[in-house]
């Protein structure tokens, strides 16, 4: 994609009197300008949360504001690690995340390989009804989904949260990955199923590895989505405290905070531990985390 | 630590299910065959019956059993009776209802055209050949990786009242211009929503700008060549090329925002609002704190109708404004 451009640009530097690169960069400083001032908008919030996690209650409010805390309090993540059974929700959050993503992953994929690669009747009329289901506000099916839970008993469990998850919940995933195998030549699998294997083993072997980096970035979105997720826990999860995951914990402190008790200072210390794996997974996978969004928009 | 035993009983019953949805899938793929239905067609079937499955016990009766429970008055103890329409009739004189179905509504119309047309412009900069453009568009996208919950939190943090918000501190000077003093946010009614509004900027205007970014660099060069050497100037090939070559993203953006708008709920659940919050979180409030189920059922159709509506008008009106190259959609 952006080989292309490269050309056009030496192409068009050649025929224009080539400007001197410092005027180049004159000319451009307002775009400069502009993105400087949307990259501070971006950064500074973030900034006052790593801040505010490492001020004593004292330092909080102080004005003008502090942005680098004197002393620095390395102790608010032990303190925020302790104001909840922190380590049965990391372990959780853990648990459910890695049950959800598996299902929702081998679900998709085998959805998606039905829908790319086999004619059937009514093939396209369940396509269409699998995409039109992602307009489906969640609320609508909240209460029965809840009363069906309910019925097997299974409230208060990590059931909703992953078993779900098998049933190929996510129709983004299954359109992303099948708009990826139909970009996969036949005669590939031709030549397997001429060997004898079946639609399951060609899925596995022939086309998974073919289509590796949105697998990838599934996987990402995917994790990011699950280890996120706040809605069910919110509904599904109940007591005791060490039965909550990450992000439901966060809401029953953030309960806590107050005038008289601004802990604000924990809030987002425990704030911070929730999301670096995510973020660290961002940095590990920035391209699968940025191409899987884009996809979306531009493959439809 | 009892916790163990939790994981072991879900894990056992996450097993059963898998296995119970391939055995389905093997006995589809028989069963149709045995009806004389081609191999290839019996297969591709077989594959989707995760989803159909899904489909079918998540979304289709669901739906119709909330529409069910919208004319009861369910609240989990008893059995449903059968009310008719008397929690519609209800909601229309329910201020609370409103007043929640106005903020949302109001959240949606500000953020969402104004979402594109800020990442819109972000997106035109980023692709002018800055130098570093990976760079710049990680810093953009930095806020979109944090769960909604926590930029609602962060910025709750933020826009504290009085001198105690970074915000606050920072802008006090400029209020103080005006003789003014700055807003209290989420603590005053009046604000509440363009606090809402700033923290949702935050939070999708990187990822937007980074799907945009994506659709300008898909927008084939010799267009604009051709259009330098018809002598087009900036402005007559921004409105001339970009914007309709870009028309399919902004379209699934648009549906997309207004999509995830009105159904906006992390953000009003951790933080505190002196009156209306948005209206899922009323939903939520009269299903699970209450236990108004058959209200809250009612209010899901409303919701239900107002995005089919919204998403209905967007697709009708997209023959008129985007396009698509070639018009082969497969």
């Amino acid at each position: 994609m952006s080989a292309p451009s490269i050309t056009v640009e030496a192409g068009r530097r050649g025929l224009k009197s080539s400007p001197g690169p410092l005027r180049r960069l004159v000319a451009k400083a307002p775009v400069y300008l502009f993105l400087t001032f949307g990259a501070v908008f971006a950064l500074v919030p973030f900034i006052w949360m790593v801040s505010t996690a490492l001020k004593t209650p004292g330092q909080l409010f102080r004005f003008p504001p502090e942005w680098i805390p004197n002393p620095v309090a390395w102790s608010n993540f032990g303190e925020a690690w302790n104001a909840l059974p922190f380590g049965a929700m990391v372990l959780n959050s853990v648990f459910v995340t890695t049950l959800a993503m598996i299902g929702e992953l081998a679900s998709a994929a085998v959805v998606a390989y039905g829908f790319a690669r086999f004619h059937f009747r009514f093939r396209n009329v369940f396509f269409l009804l699998m995409l039109s289901s992602m307009m489906l506000p969640w609320v609508v099916t909240l209460i029965p989904g809840f009363l069906i839970w309910k019925q097997f008993g299974l409230i208060n469990t990590f059931d909703p949260l992953t078993v779900g998850a098998l049933f190929a919940w996510g129709p983004f995933y299954v359109f992303l990955l099948r708009q990826f195998f139909l970009g996969v030549s036949k005669d590939i699998e031709e030549a397997a199923v001429v060997d004898g294997a079946n639609a399951m083993q060609v899925l596995w072997f022939v086309m998974l590895p073919l289509v590796r980096p949105v697998l990838l970035a599934v996987a990402v979105l995917s994790f990011q989505g699950n280890w996120n997720n706040f809605k069910g826990a919110l509904i599904y999860l109940q007591e005791p405290l060490t039965r909550f995951t990450l992000p439901l914990g966060l809401q029953f402190f953030q309960a806590s905070i107050s005038n008289e008790a601004p802990r604000w200072h924990l809030m987002m210390a425990m704030s911070l531990l929730m999301v670096i794996p995510v973020v660290i997974l961002f940095f590990l996978a920035q391209r699968q985390f940025i191409e899987g969004i884009q996809l979306g928009g531009v493959k439809g | 630590m009892p916790v163990f035993g939790w994981y072991a009983e879900t894990l056992v019953r996450y097993v059963i299910v898998a296995v119970a949805i391939v055995v389905v899938m093997l006995l589809t793929y028989r069963g149709l065959r045995a009806a004389g239905v081609r191999r290839e067609a019996a297969t591709g079937f077989a594959l989707i019956i995760p989803w159909f499955l899904g489909f079918l016990i998540w979304n289709l009766f669901p739906v119709v059993a909330s529409l069910y429970l919208s004319l009861t008055d369910y609240n989990i103890l008893q059995a449903p009776n059968i009310v008719g329409l008397a929690n519609y009739q209800q909601l229309a004189e329910d201020a609370q209802f409103w007043a929640s179905l106005r903020l949302t509504m109001a959240y949606s119309a500000i953020t969402v055209p104004l979402g594109l047309i800020l990442s819109l412009f972000a997106a035109t900069l980023l692709n002018q050949g800055v130098r570093g453009v990976g760079l710049w568009r990680t810093l953009y996208y930095l806020p979109a990786i944090l769960p909604a919950f926590v930029t609602a939190l962060l910025w709750r943090l933020m826009l504290l009242p009085t001198r105690t918000g970074l915000v606050n501190s920072a802008t006090e000077p400029v209020w103080s211009l005006f003789g003014d003093t700055p807003p209290r946010w989420f603590l005053d009614p009046g604000t509440v929503l363009w606090g809402f509004v700033i923290m949702s900027f935050w939070g999708v205007f990187g990822a937007n700008t980074v799907i945009m970014l994506a659709g300008l660099k898909n927008i084939p060069k010799d267009l604009y060549e051709a259009a330098d050497v018809d002598g087009a100037g900036l402005r007559a090939k921004f409105r001339h090329i970009t914007v309709p070559q870009l028309t399919p993203t902004l379209f699934y953006l648009l549906v997309m925002g207004i999509i995830a708008g009105i159904q906006v709920f992390d953000q009003g659940l951790f933080v505190r609002v002196p009156r209306e919050n948005f209206l899922n979180v009323y939903l939520y409030q009269q299903g699970f704190t209450f236990f108004h189920m058959g209200y809250a059922s009612a209010i899901a159709w409303v919701m239900l109708v107002i995005i089919l509506v919204l998403t209905l008008a967007v697709f009708r009106s997209s023959s008129a404004w985007v396009y698509y190259e070639g018009e082969v959609k497969r």
